[in-house]
C-alpha cells in the first residue's frame, strides 16, 4: 500500500507505523505551504486590499515556524534511519510540541492581524483536524480543549484590554472587538467546530488504527500456521524417506541372509551332482537332484519376495539407461532356446531389424521377456511360441504367443495377482512372476495385457506389452 | 597345472566347497575369509588368479579390488579377477560406479548359486588368457 510510495521508509515498519510517519511528513510539507500562505498573505493584504496591520511581527513568526519546521523535519529522518522501538510514542511526542508550537504561532499572527476579527481565527480548525489524525483520541480532545483555551485567552485578554488589539484596518469595524454577541457566536462556532472535528476524526482513525494492527496480527497469524505446516510436512517427508532407506536396506541385509545358507546347500548339491564328492547311484542323483530344484524354488521365491518392494519403492527408475528392447529380446530368446527344443517347440521371432530404444532397467526387463517366455514354453505341450514386436506410433509393443493350454476364462482377470496360479496347471511356481512382470512394466511406464484364447487361432494365449519410446 | 588360486568368502562352507572343485582338476588354492586376508595373501602368496566374494565383513570384495588397483600394487594388478557373490551383477556395478566413480573393473562375474562345471570353465578360460 503505502510502503510503495514511501521509499524512504523502510520495509521493516509496521503499516501503522508507517502511516504515522507518513502523517508527519505531510504536515511538514504542508507548513510550508502555510508558511509561504502566510507571507503572501501579509504581502497581498496591505498592497491590494489596503488592509492596514502591523506586517513586521506576522514575517517573524513565520520565520520561528520555518525554524522548527526544519527541527521536525531533521527529527523525523532521524526515526526512520535509526531502529526506534517506541517510534510510534516518540513520534507523537515530536507531533505533540509541534502542535502546540503550531497552535501558539497561530495565536501570535492573529494577535497582529485583528484576533476577533480576523476569519483565519478557524484555522484553529484546521489545526485541531491534523493533530486527532495522528494521537490518541485522548491526547486529540487535551489538545483541542488546549486550541480553545488559547483561544478564548487571546480573545478575552483582548477584550479585558490585558493586551492591546490591533485592528485590521480597511477590513473590519474598530469596535468590532468589543461586541460581546459577535465574539460569543464566533466562539461558539469555533469550539463546537474543533470539538466536532476531534471527535470524528480520533474515531474514524482509531478505528482504521485498530483495524490496521487487527490485519496485521491477522497475516502474522497466517504466516505462523503456514510455516508451521509447512514444517511438518517437510519433516514428514524427511522421516518417510528415512524410513524407506532403513527399509531398503533391510531388505539388502535380509535378501542376503536368507540366500547365503540356501545358495551353500546347493553349491554342495551341484558339487555331489556333477560327481566332485564320488559316484553316486542312480537313486541318490535323483533325490539330490529333487533338493536342488526345491532349492532353487525357494531362491527364486526368495529373490522375487524382496523384488517386489523394491519395484514399489521406485527402485527401477535408478536403474534405468537407455536400451535396445528388440536385443533384450533377442537374448532371451537365445537363452532359451534349448529349452524350447526340449520340448520339441519352435520359437518363431516376428522381429523387425530396427526398433527404436527405450528408457529402462536392462536386466529388470530381461526379466520380463525372460519371464513371459518361459511361461510360454512351459504351459504349451507341443505347437509354437510367436515372439512380436513392433512400433506403436509413440510406443514399442512385445507380443508373446503360445499354441498352449491358455487361462480359463474366469481366472484371467486375476492373472497378474500375487500369488495367484491359474486352475488348471499344476506346475509348480511362486505365483510371484506374472505380478511382478506386471509391476515391471508398469515402472517404467508401461501396461500390459493377457488374451487367451489368442483371438485369431482361438487356442493358447497372447502377453503383450507396451513401454514408451526413449525421448 | 600348478597355477594358485585364491578364493575369498566369509562362508567357510562356500569356500570349502570352491576349493574342493578346484583342486579336484589339481589346482592349487589359498583361502581367505574377509577382504584384508585376502590382500595379504595376495601379498604373500602371488596366486595366478582371485576368485572374490563381495559382501563380507571387516573388508568387502569392493574395497579389494579398489586397493588392488592403486599403485603399490602394481604387482597385483595384473591378476584376473572373478567375482563370485550372491549380489546380481548389475547392482554391483551400480553400487560401485556410485561409490568410486568409476567402472567395476573385473575379469568375470558369477552369481551364486554356481554350478561347478561353469566354475571350472570360467576358471580355465581366465588362466588361459594369462597365459597368451
Amino acid at each position: 500500500m503505502k510502503m510503495e510510495n514511501e521509499k524512504t521508509i523502510s520495509q521493516e515498519f509496521t503499516p501503522e507505523e508507517v502511516a504515522l510517519l507518513t502523517r508527519l511528513k505531510i504536515f511538514i510539507n504542508l507548513r510550508w505551504t502555510v508558511i509561504a500562505g502566510t507571507i503572501i498573505a501579509t504581502f497581498v493584504g496591505p498592497q491590494v486590499f489596503h488592509i492596514i496591520f502591523p506586517t513586521l511581527p506576522v514575517y517573524i513568526i513565520c520565520a520561528i515556524i520555518a525554524a522548527y519546521n526544519v527541527v521536525l523535519f531533521f527529527q523525523i529522518r532521524n526515526l526512520t534511519k535509526v531502529g526506534n522501538k517506541s517510534l510510534v510514542e516518540t513520534a507523537r511526542g515530536i507531533g505533540n510540541i509541534h502542535f502546540f508550537l503550531d497552535l501558539m504561532s497561530l495565536a501570535g499572527i492573529l494577535h497582529f492581524t485583528g484576533g476577533i476579527e480576523n476569519p483565519f481565527i478557524f484555522y484553529f480548525v484546521a489545526h485541531v483536524v491534523s493533530a486527532s489524525v495522528v494521537v490518541h483520541y485522548r491526547v486529540a480532545f487535551f489538545l483541542s480543549t488546549t486550541a480553545i483555551i488559547i483561544v478564548v485567552a487571546l480573545v478575552g485578554l483582548e477584550y479585558f484590554g490585558v493586551i492591546p488589539h490591533e485592528n485590521l484596518q480597511g477590513f473590519a469595524s474598530p469596535n468590532l472587538y468589543q461586541e460581546p454577541v459577535y465574539i460569543f457566536a464566533v466562539l461558539i462556532v469555533l469550539i463546537t467546530l474543533i470539538y466536532g472535528f476531534t471527535y470524528m476524526l480520533t474515531a474514524v482513525s482509531g478505528e482504521l488504527r485498530k483495524r490496521q494492527r487487527q490485519v496485521l496480527k491477522l497475516q502474522e497469524w497466517l504466516l505462523e500456521q503456514k510455516n508451521y505446516e509447512l514444517g511438518r510436512a517437510s519433516r514428514e517427508i524427511y522421516q518417510l524417506g528415512e524410513e524407506r532407506k532403513r527399509f531398503l536396506f533391510f531388505l539388502g541385509v535380509a535378501a542376503h541372509d536368507l540366500k547365503a545358507p540356501l545358495t551353500a546347500i546347493q553349491s554342495y548339491l551341484w558339487v555331489m551332482l556333477d560327481g566332485y564328492a564320488g559316484k553316486l547311484t542312480e537313486k541318490q542323483h535323483g533325490m539330490l537332484e529333487r533338493c536342488s530344484f526345491r532349492i532353487r524354488e525357494l531362491l527364486n521365491l526368495i529373490s522375487n519376495l524382496l523384488d517386489i518392494p523394491r519395484i514399489e519403492t521406485g527402485q527401477l527408475v535408478h536403474e534405468m539407461k537407455e536400451i535396445s528392447l528388440l536385443e533384450i529380446v533377442n537374448k532371451s530368446i537365445e537363452g532359451l532356446r534349448n529349452l524350447a527344443e526340449e520340448k520339441k517347440l519352435r520359437i518363431i521371432p516376428e522381429l523387425p531389424d530396427k526398433l527404436p530404444n527405450v528408457n529402462g532397467a536392462e536386466s529388470r526387463l530381461a526379466q520380463v521377456i525372460n519371464n513371459l517366455l518361459d511361461n510360454a514354453i512351459r504351459y504349451t505341450p507341443q505347437g509354437s511360441i510367436t515372439v512380436r514386436a513392433k512400433q506403436n506410433d509413440k510406443y514399442i509393443e512385445v507380443q508373446i504367443e503360445d499354441t498352449g493350454i491358455g487361462i480359463p476364462q474366469q481366472d484371467l482377470p486375476k492373472i497378474c495377482q500375487d500369488f495367484f496360479r491359474a486352475s488348471n496347471v499344476d506346475t509348480k511356481g511362486t505365483g510371484l512372476g506374472l505380478s511382478i512382470v506386471k509391476r515391471i512394466i508398469e515402472a517404467h511406464g508401461g501396461k500390459i495385457w493377457v488374451e487367451s484364447p489368442v483371438p485369431e487361432s482361438k487356442i493358447g494365449t497372447r502377453v503383450a506389452f507396451m513401454l514408451p519410446v526413449a525421448c | 597345472m600348478d597355477e594358485k588360486i585364491l578364493v575369498v568368502d566369509d562362508d567357510p562352507d562356500i569356500l570349502e566347497a570352491v576349493t574342493m572343485i578346484l583342486e579336484s582338476k589339481g589346482y592349487m588354492t589359498v583361502k581367505a575369509q574377509n577382504g584384508l586376508e585376502a590382500l595379504e595373501k595376495i601379498k604373500t602368496e602371488k596366486p595366478s588368479l582371485i576368485i572374490l566374494d563381495l559382501l563380507m565383513p571387516k573388508m568387502d570384495g569392493f574395497s579389494v579390488i579398489k586397493t588392488v588397483q592403486e599403485p603399490k600394487w602394481a604387482g597385483a594388478q595384473n591378476i584376473p579377477v572373478l567375482i563370485l557373490t550372491s549380489v546380481r551383477e548389475d547392482a554391483s556395478r551400480r553400487r560401485y560406479e556410485l561409490e568410486t566413480g568409476k567402472d567395476l573393473d573385473v575379469d568375470d562375474y558369477l552369481e551364486k548359486p554356481f554350478s561347478p562345471d561353469v566354475l571350472l570353465k570360467r576358471v580355465s578360460k581366465l588362466l588361459s588368457k594369462i597365459k597368451k
